[in-house]
Formats: structure tokens, sequence, C-alpha cells
């Protein structure tokens, strides 16, 4: 109730002033009676949501048990915190809760600064095949699978001919081919690029769409304006996707606890074991191959309260900063 | 890292299968004299009434196609129709949401570690009433397995093994297991000499690397050591084969005494790592081998530049078919049974066992059990046994003068053909279901594979005089003759219960190895025992006594039960 | 003012020459995995082991896509994959718009839990167990409209329609409301229209997502040949080569040759031929989408 009305407080449409100032005079049911067309709209689809999404949360309560999938729900050894306590005792756990985050906030970085520019250049391009052309192949990759795409990684990396390090010995930066793979610092970095090798005209599409909607009036005025093409991306075209942009980082910022498995499971060797194995290679060594489900849902746990608690405070930090929020 | 040892030992289950053919199907509407008059009549009875058996194999796998001849054959004599389902994803996943929702077809395909999960689930159910009463074909085929067959848990028989029964003589030609490999030109050059020991083997790859730097234009690579995910056994089984003993996986079993040791932190263990430590300094052992992928690695063999590597013929007999497509037949490799010194006896050869706890098992979901195992037991008669390892006579085979079975080039070459296969073989049920191996009573083997006019037929001329160089007939001859079977191998398949701390630990061990052993390889000279040391502590960190104990207290369950 | 035209020019030349070269770059470096994806595909599978191959097949071969066509099932797979990934778009498409423009409404009570209920369903998973008797109690094992009932809303596709609706001037709403229409009639003649441009990048997200899809058929699906999709089909060939390939007893068998078979298939070839056979229908999909998105839809003018 306090939420509702606060929300209310927030809105500045004046339609909805209008409206703000009826409902404190009305009770939220007439209220709500007011916006029947709206809950017949939506809370059919909020019962779907809480059935298949929340109705299944009653499997956590595996994480406290000693579940055994032969036994029924019922029948399984309560164990209480115990498989936290083991995660959290697990020198290997945390590493990989560290270098689960770390990749991530690499990859989230690299991957919205990345695809924002490219979305920019595009937009920049005047000729509209070449443009549909170029956004048409920059996004094929998304379609090969991490294991062919790994392999063209590694083939490029080789110290026997590998692209790259011919290339940086002709410019004369390295004077011996590197083993990029063997050594773990450099690891962090391989998969980033990798990542925005293959999302990059993916993660793009967003964008271009948000972009496409920005009014060509505007354009003109600041050409009006004597506004250069830096001036007008700058003042125009970002502030027209920011909404868009603080959306996505806000759901993003969210994910961090989802570095992905594949990339790191395939590239990843016991040289670089340090750095490259993440949360999801550990649940599915511990937990999933182990059979052992109690202990991949505790770490499914954890990871869902941080996501949960980063996602508030970005919503948070977002609203202080008078941006577009999430929630 | 348990998953991984889990495909291991798959694959070494697989591999244990040696030169085993794969059986070819072909319908006999021929005659087929000589069985037993019983099967004949079971046959008939279940022709009676038409029934479809739902099978989950949990392997990958393709079904055949809706034409094939032989399970059209078998529709039509025993009136079974069989629908198959194969493993796609996570057998993990898989098999934990069909234990959970109770829903399973008829039988289902279980091996070592999956078995476990269906009986703890009381999915099966136990066949020796079944058996006695409806099967006496099958009876009479485990009956000198009863104490094998049983269930380690209640002494119930629920799973059929697969392979390891054995019927009159048999010869084995091709190694597919594990063995110190070297490449034919290496042996040809110093004048084919018998290589039995660790020092041996590297001299003659040093001496042939220096002699010949490149290879077709590439860099001369002289030992490769696969690491990548679950294929790690390249790098972690050498020592225990060193000291002569069988593979175990991660211990040597005392053959007197029957407990098991934890090799990994032992001081043959360090010599073997010490030589490649060395090896590589001297510029012997790929620098990329510990980062390169399994396709890379298959690439590098491939291109006919590596001298030698420690792996399993299974896992790289792609790379010497390529070789032959390239017509490089001295590029390919010959196995070695190597050890630390000649006084050590080499196991690496192993007779084939009974693979107990793999194979078709009855769940609780099957309506007509009896019907089930009436099938199973006409399959294992020899009528059938021909039917599924060679075909159908004239179509697929025909029988010489001596009685012989022979086939024509043309009909070796469409076994190679996948899609051919899944038209004119009933391959997954000869493949998974109780099989004869060795040789039927006219003295034919049960399979082409076995065949030895059909392994010579297969010989280049290289290999011929290859082989005649060193006095040998067949690849393995190079390596020990197989001694008895001890009752405590294979070692690895003993289950180690899924998320117990034997099993936690077992993972942990594998992760330790796998990170520490490339470092101390890769290592300066003068680092290596420091790395060691460090690698050692690790490991002891690691509850490898829980995992001690529960191999343990699993061997001598089996020298209780096994005689 | 002239000179300054004239150095504006310059700089917009070597701006667009740097642009267009970039892009070709670009264009080139995301090209490549895709072209050595198909000269993969069409390479003899043994001489692919031997690496090496980069813009063309060294051993031409049709082998690989073959073994994909052989087996008849895969054409209705494709059809179940057709379907499935129309119904499941035209569905998600309208149920999430119509979500999201009930949570774009500021004035609406119920805006807030709900938007909130709905959000954090991308940040938890219940697991794989507790989603198996979900589906298993709604009867929906075994049935085909487990691919498209689960997946009806995305939470991540409803933020961001309701960021573009709220980017459609409220006057236009207004304008609507004033004319008597109700929210239902304006999300549906207002709304639904003006979303074009965000609503195609949502169709090929859910369209590419439920494509992609064979999870729910390898857990829900698996056992009724007839409601296997394409994916399900590719992922089983891929499986069963990469299987047979490690199988001592088919190796074995092939052994028996002295010369390889050039019918061999392997793993890598295998994945290469399915990689292209599954992205096709998409990328010839792709640009009938692309029109609305890219060409820019103005959303000012269209009725102002």
């Amino acid at each position: 109730m306090a939420n509702n009305i606060s929300a209310l407080n927030n809105n500045k449409s004046p339609s909805a002033q209008v409206q703000l100032q009826a409902s404190l005079k009305t009770s939220k049911w007439s209220l709500l009676k007011n916006q029947k067309q709206l809950v017949f709209m939506s809370v059919p689809l909020l019962i779907y949501i809480l059935l298949f999404s929340y109705a299944p949360i009653w499997g956590w309560l595996m994480a406290f048990q000693n579940y055994k999938p032969a036994k029924s729900f019922f029948n399984q050894k309560w164990v209480g915190l115990q498989q936290f306590e083991y995660l959290f005792k697990d020198e290997a756990f945390i590493r990989d809760f560290v270098n689960t985050l770390c990749m991530s906030v690499i990859n989230l970085v690299l991957s919205f600064v990345t695809a924002i520019i490219l979305a920019l250049l595009l937009n920049e391009i005047k000729n509209m095949f070449f443009k549909r052309t170029i956004q048409t192949i920059s996004y094929l990759p998304h379609f090969l699978s991490w294991i062919i795409v790994c392999g063209i990684v590694s083939t490029c990396l080789s110290t026997e001919g590998g692209i790259v390090n011919e290339v940086l010995m002709a410019l004369g930066i390295i004077d011996s081919p590197v083993l990029w793979l063997s050594e773990g610092k450099y690891f962090w970095g391989i998969v980033g690029a990798a990542n925005v090798w293959k999302e990059l005209g993916w993660n793009t599409i967003i964008y271009i769409a948000a972009i496409a909607s920005i009014d060509p009036a505007q354009y003109e005025a600041a050409e009006m304006d004597g506004a250069g093409r830096f001036r007008k991306m700058w003042n125009v075209t970002l502030p027209g996707i920011k909404s868009t942009i603080i959306i996505l980082l806000i759901m993003n910022i969210g994910r961090v606890m989802d570095a992905g498995f594949e990339i790191q499971y395939i590239l990843g060797n016991g040289l670089v074991s340090d750095w490259s194995e993440t949360i999801d290679i550990y649940v599915l060594k511990y937990g999933i191959k182990q059979f052992n489900y109690s202990l991949a849902t505790a770490a499914g746990i954890i990871r869902s309260v941080i996501s949960i608690v980063l996602l508030f405070a970005a919503n948070f930090v977002a609203k202080k900063l008078g941006e577009e929020r999430l929630i | 890292m348990l998953g991984k040892k889990r495909l291991v030992s798959l694959c070494l289950a697989l591999a244990m299968m040696g030169s085993v053919m794969a059986g070819c199907g072909g319908a006999s509407e021929s005659k087929d004299s000589g069985t037993a008059p019983t099967t004949t009549a079971d046959s008939k009875d279940a022709a009676l009434d038409p029934i479809e058996i739902s099978f989950f194999i949990s392997d990958p796998g393709q079904a055949p196609t809706a034409d094939n001849k032989i399970y059209k054959l078998i529709k039509e004599k025993l009136g079974v129709t069989c629908k198959f389902e194969f493993l796609v994803g996570d057998k993990d996943q898989k098999i934990g949401v069909m234990v959970a929702g109770g829903d399973y077809p008829d039988v289902v395909f279980v091996d070592t570690f999956t078995n476990p999960k269906f009986t703890g689930a009381g999915a099966l159910i136990p066949l020796e009433d079944l058996i006695a009463k409806n099967a006496p074909n099958l009876q009479k085929h485990y009956e000198p397995y009863k104490n094998k067959v049983k269930d380690s848990n209640d002494g119930h028989f629920y799973v059929m093994p697969d392979y390891g029964v054995y019927y009159n003589d048999y010869q084995t030609n091709i190694w597919q297991g594990a063995a110190f490999w070297i490449q034919k030109a290496v042996l040809a050059d110093a004048g084919y000499p018998q290589v039995k020991t660790l020092d041996q083997y590297f001299d003659l790859i040093e001496k042939y690397q220096a002699k010949y730097p490149e290879i077709d234009g590439q860099k001369t690579i002289g030992f490769e050591v696969l690491s990548d995910g679950w294929r790690d056994f390249c790098l972690k089984n050498p020592p225990e084969h060193l000291i002569g003993h069988p593979n175990d996986g991660q211990v040597v079993v005392d053959p007197d005494t029957n407990v098991a040791e934890f090799f990994w932190d032992k001081d043959y263990a360090k010599t073997y790592y010490k030589k490649l430590n060395d090896m590589y300094n001297k510029g012997l052992i790929d620098p990329e081998t510990f980062t390169m992928n399994y396709d890379q690695y298959m690439a590098k063999l491939s291109s006919g530049r590596v001298l030698g590597t420690f792996d399993q013929f299974w896992n790289f007999s792609n790379a010497d078919l390529t070789l032959k497509q390239q017509n490089k037949i001295e590029r390919t490799w010959a196995p070695c049974a190597i050890t630390l010194d000649e006084s050590i006896q080499p196991y690496y050869q192993d007779r084939n066992v009974l693979n107990v706890n793999t194979g078709f098992a009855i769940t609780t979901s099957c309506e007509n059990p009896e019907r089930v195992i009436k099938f199973f037991d006409t399959l294992v008669t020899e009528e059938w046994q021909r039917i599924l390892g060679w075909g159908i006579e004239g179509e697929d085979y025909s029988v010489d003068s001596n009685g012989e079975f022979v086939r024509t080039p043309e009909q070796r070459k469409n076994y190679d053909d996948q899609s051919w296969r899944l038209q004119n073989m009933a391959y997954t049920l000869w493949y998974y279901a109780p099989k004869m191996e060795g040789s039927f009573a006219d003295g034919n083997a049960c399979t082409p594979g076995f065949q030895p006019k059909e392994f010579y037929a297969s010989l280049s001329d290289y290999d011929k005089n290859f082989l005649k160089q060193y006095g040998y007939e067949t690849w393995t001859q190079f390596l020990n003759e197989a001694p008895e079977n001890r009752i405590s191998y294979p070692a690895w398949g003993i289950d180690l219960v899924d998320g117990s701390a034997a099993s936690m630990a077992n993972t942990k061990i594998g992760e330790v190895g796998t990170k520490f052993l490339p470092k101390a390889i890769l290592s300066k000279p003068a680092d290596f025992d420091k790395v060691w040391d460090e690698y050692v502590t690790e490991l002891h960190k690691c509850d490898i006594q829980a995992y001690l104990d529960r191999m343990n207290d699993q061997l001598k369950w089996r020298a209780e039960n096994w005689k | 003012m002239n000179i300054k035209r004239k150095q504006l020019k310059i700089e917009d030349v070597l701006f667009n020459t740097f642009n267009a070269a970039f892009m070709l770059v670009l264009a080139i470096v995301t090209l490549y995995p895709f072209i050595n994806t198909i000269a993969v595909s069409f390479n003899d599978g043994l001489d692919t082991i031997r690496g090496g191959i980069y813009l063309w097949p060294r051993i031409f071969s049709l082998q690989n896509y073959k073994a994909v066509f052989f087996s008849g099932t895969v054409y209705n797979a494709f059809f179940v994959s057709i379907a499935r990934t129309v119904l499941s778009t035209v569905l998600n498409l309208f149920l999430t718009t119509m979500l999201s423009y009930t949570l774009s409404r500021k004035e609406y009570v119920l805006r807030k839990p709900i938007t909130i209920i709905c959000v954090l369903t991308m940040y938890f998973n219940a697991g794989l167990i507790p989603n198996y008797f979900l589906i298993k109690g709604l009867g929906l094992l075994n049935n085909f409209w487990v691919y498209v009932i689960p997946t009806l809303i995305s939470a991540f596709n409803m933020v961001v329609i309701r960021t573009y609706i709220c980017s459609i001037p409220e006057s236009l709403i207004e304008s609507a409301r004033i004319d008597g229409a109700g929210d239902f009639r304006i999300f549906l003649k207002v709304i639904f229209p003006l979303c074009k441009p965000c609503l195609a990048t949502i169709a090929l997200f859910v369209a590419v997502g439920s494509w992609n899809a064979w999870f729910d058929t390898f857990i829900y699906c698996s056992s009724k040949q007839e409601l296997s999709t394409l994916q399900y089909e590719l992922m089983k060939l891929l499986s069963s080569t990469s299987n047979a390939n490690a199988n001592p007893a088919m190796a074995a068998g092939v052994g028996a040759n002295s010369q390889a078979s050039s019918s061999l298939v392997t793993p890598l070839s295998i994945r290469a031929a399915i990689t292209i056979v599954a992205a096709m229908p998409i990328i010839v999909v792709y640009p009938f989408l692309q029109k609305y998105f890219i060409v820019g839809l103005n959303v000012g003018s269209v009725k102002e």
C-alpha cells in the first residue's frame, strides 16, 4: 500500500497527477475498479508467472536436505545449513566465486561499451545496403556454438603459426611466440575478447532498434544549431538511447553471478584453473555430476540472493541519480 | 573430477572390449540349423503376441531407420518391436529426473555409475528367478559368473552384463587399450629394436628427433601429453603401468594382499614426471601440450610429426585412420609395453573381464518382464548371434568351401558407413544386450573383427613387413601376455557412491593433479622438486583416506563374494 | 563560412572512410568463423581432423550433410521446430507486450508489485527437479504445448518493451482515451503498432531462443519421437557421432579396413554441418525483421 502511493507520488505525468489526487480521496479498491481493464490484462499473467516461476521454489528446501532423487521429497534427510557451510569452507568455491565475479564484470563492461560504440558507428553509415550487410554479418557468430568459437580462438592463439603471435611478432611487440592459454593472467582477457567477438553484433541489435526510434526532427534541430557529427551523437543519439542503456545495465548488474561456463570449460586447462573455474563449473563438478542436488541448489540460492541484492542496489543508485529505473 | 572419471571409466570399459568387432546385422531368412530346438519353440511362442519394448540407452546413439532389415526380421520372427531412446544431453540430469519422477521405460541400459542410481530408487526388478524360470540360454550364459553378477548391496541379480562371456577360442589382433605409442618410422629407423624401458623409449625418440628435426616441413614433436578434460588419463595413468600394474585408475592394488594404494604421490610417480620434465627441457615435449584441446591434439597426431604419446588406442584411432588416408602408414604408431626397468614385468594388455553392473536391466514399469527376458534369451542363441554379429549370409558375408565366414571388400566397406549401419545392422541390440564372444561351435568368430582372415586382409604392405621384422602376427604381440585377471581388476569400476566423502575427495584429487602435474613438467629442472613438494602437500590436503577406505572396503567385498 | 563548410566536409570524409574501413575489418573478423564453419562442413570428415582448413574445403564432400538428412526424423523435427517457434513468438510477443503496457501505466495500482515479481524471475531458478514435477503435474510431459506454455512471458523482454512504451509520447495515449478508448483498445490500436521496431527485435530474441532450444525436448519430450525438435535431432546426431568415434567396437570395425573409409563422419565435421543447418532458417528470415529496426521508424511523426 505504502509502496503504491509512493509510486504514484513519483509520477510526473500531468494526467497521473490528476488521478493521484483522485486516488488520495478514494480507496484503493475503487481505484482498482477504475483500472479494471489493466487488471484483466495483467493479473492472469501474474498468476501465470506465480505458477511457472514461483511455485517450483519449494525446491529450494532441498538445499537444507541431503536430497537423493530416488526418495520422495518428504523422506529426505534434513541437514540444516550443512551444504552452505561446505561451500563457504571450500577454498575452491571461494576461488570460483571470485573468478565468476571478475570475469562477468570484465564481460559486462566490454560488451556494453563495444555494443554501444558499434551501434553509434553503424548509425553513421548512410548507405543502407552497406549498413544492413554489416549489421547482418556482425551477428552471425552468435549462431556458432562455443565449442566452434573456442576451436578458432585456440587456433588463433597457437604458438605454431597462430595469427595473434604472428601479428605481434611482425609488429615487434613480442620476440617469441607466447603461450597465451598457459598463463592465468591472460585468461580473463581472452574470455572477454572472445565474448565480444561472438556476441558483439547480437548485443548491438537492441541499441540499433532504440536509435531507430529517435525522432529525426531532433537531429534536424541539432543541425540547425550547427552541431557536428560528434555533437549530434553526444546530444541526440546517446540521450535517445539512455533509458535503454540504463535499464539493460541494471538488469545485467543483477546477472554478474552468471559468467557462463562453456567458454571457461573449453578453453581452461590445468595451468590456468585458478583463473578459469567459475561457479557453474563448480556446481557441475560437485553438484550435478555427484548427484548432489542439495549442494547445487545451495549454490544457486547464494547466487540468487547476491543477484537480487545487487539488482536492488543498482536500481537504488539509478533512482538517486534521477535516472530511469527498473522497478 | 568425478564426471570426467566416469567418462574415462566408461570409455575404459569400452576399451576393454579390445578388438571385439562392431557387429553388423543382416537378417537371415536363411535356415541356420544347429540351434537348440527349445529356442525355436520359444521364438514361435513369442511371435504369437506382438509386443513393443521401450529401451532407454544411457549412451548417445542413433535409432535404426524404420526399414532396418534386422529389426524387421526380429519383428517378423519374434513379434518384438524395439523402441530406443538414446541419451542426448547430460546423463546425470536425465537420470535424475527419470528417477525423481519414477517414469521408466521397460528396459534401461545402465553402467557402473548409473546402476546405483536406479537400484537405489528401487527401479529395477531382480532377475534371478525370472531367468531361472523363463530363460534357459541366459541361465547357461551367466552360470559361471553367478556370484559376480550380484549387486554388492543386496545380492540380487539386476543387470545382465553386456560383454565378457567367452565361448571357445579367440584371438585379439588390434590393441585398443593403453600403451606408450611410438611412431613406426622411429622403430624402423633404429632397426626394429625391442623397447622395454622408459629410458629406451625416450632415447629412441630423442635420437630420431635429432636426426629428423622436421617431418614434411613441420617441426618434429617428440612426445605429447594430452590433459584435456576427462581425457587426462594420458597424463595421470602412466606411473601405474611403469611399475607393472594394470589400469586400476588412481590406485595400484597389491595382488597378494588385495589392498589398494594411492600412487600419485609415490616416488615411482615422481620418477616418471621428472623424466618428462627432463624431456621437456630438452625440447622433446611439445610446449603446447597442456593448453591444447582434444581436437588440436588429434590435428597434431594426424600431421604425422608426433613420435610418441601415452594414450589408449581408441582415443586417437581417428588420427591413425587419417594418416592411413594420407598414405603415411610409417607415421602411425606401434604400442610399447614399457616399465621403469627391465626387472619389472609389464602389465598393459589384460584379459577380458565380465563387465559387471553394465548392461540391460528391466524396470518396475515393465508390464511383461517374462516376455522381455524371453526375448533376450532368444537373442543370445547362436542363431541370432550370427545374425546380429555377421548379418545375413549371402548379403553381408558368405561361407567359403572351408566353412569359414568371409566378406568382400565391398561388404567390409559397408560397415564403415554410419548410414548403412542404421539401415542394415541391429548394432544397438548386439552391442548392449547379453552376447556371445569368442567363436561359434563351427570355429567362426562371433564377429568379423575376431576372424583372423579379416584382420590380415586389412593390413597394408607396410604393416605386413613391419610385423614380419618383429616376427609377429598381430599388434597385440607387442605387449605383454595378458595374465590371469586379479579379483581387484579393474578397481576403477568400484562405485564411490555419489556425493560421499570418497567421491568428493576423488574429484578434488583429480583437480590437484590436473593443476600441478603440468606445472611440474614445465618447470625448470632446478624447480622441479619444489613444485613436486607443493603438489604432494596439496594432494594430502584432500581426504585421500576416505577414498582409499571405500576402495579397500569394496575390494574386500569382492574377495568374499566373487569366488 | 564556405571555408568552414569545406573543413567540415574533409572531417566527414575522413570519418566516413575510417568508419567504413573499421566496418569492413569487423565484417571480416565476424564473417570468418562462419565461412570457416561452412568450409569444414563441406570437407571430408577424416581429413578435417588434420586441421588447417580456413576458407575453402580441402577435400570436398557432402557426406556430412548426407548424414544430417539421412535419417528421415529431421524433416518432422523441422516442422515441429517451426510450429513451436511461430507459436511461441506470436503468443509471447502479444502477452509480453500486453503486460508491458499495463506496467508502463504509472497510475496502475498493482504496477510496482507485479513489476517486482516479474523482474525477480530473471534472477532465480527453482532447479531441474521441481520444474520437472510442475510440468508433470500440469500434464505437459510428452505434450507439444510444453514448448510454448512455459515461455509465454519473459521478464527481460517485458522490461525492454516497457522502456520502449515509456518513450512513446503520452499525448498519443491521452488523445485515444479522450476518443473513449479503454486500456485494452489503446494497447491494441495505439501501442502495439507503434512498438514495431522494438517488437521486431524482441521477436528475433524469442524466435531464436525457441528455435535453438533443445533442453526442453531432452527433459520433457525425449521419449516421443514425433515431438522431437530439429535442434534435438541435431544434438542427437552430434553426440552419437562423438560416441561412435570414442567407441572401440566401432573403431575396430573401421580399423578392419586398411584404407580409411571416405564415408566416416567425425564430430568436428558433423558439428559444422549441423551449425549451418540450424542457423540457415534464422539467417533467411532475419532481413525481414531487420528492416523494421534498422531503417528507423519515426515515432513522433506517425500520428502528429
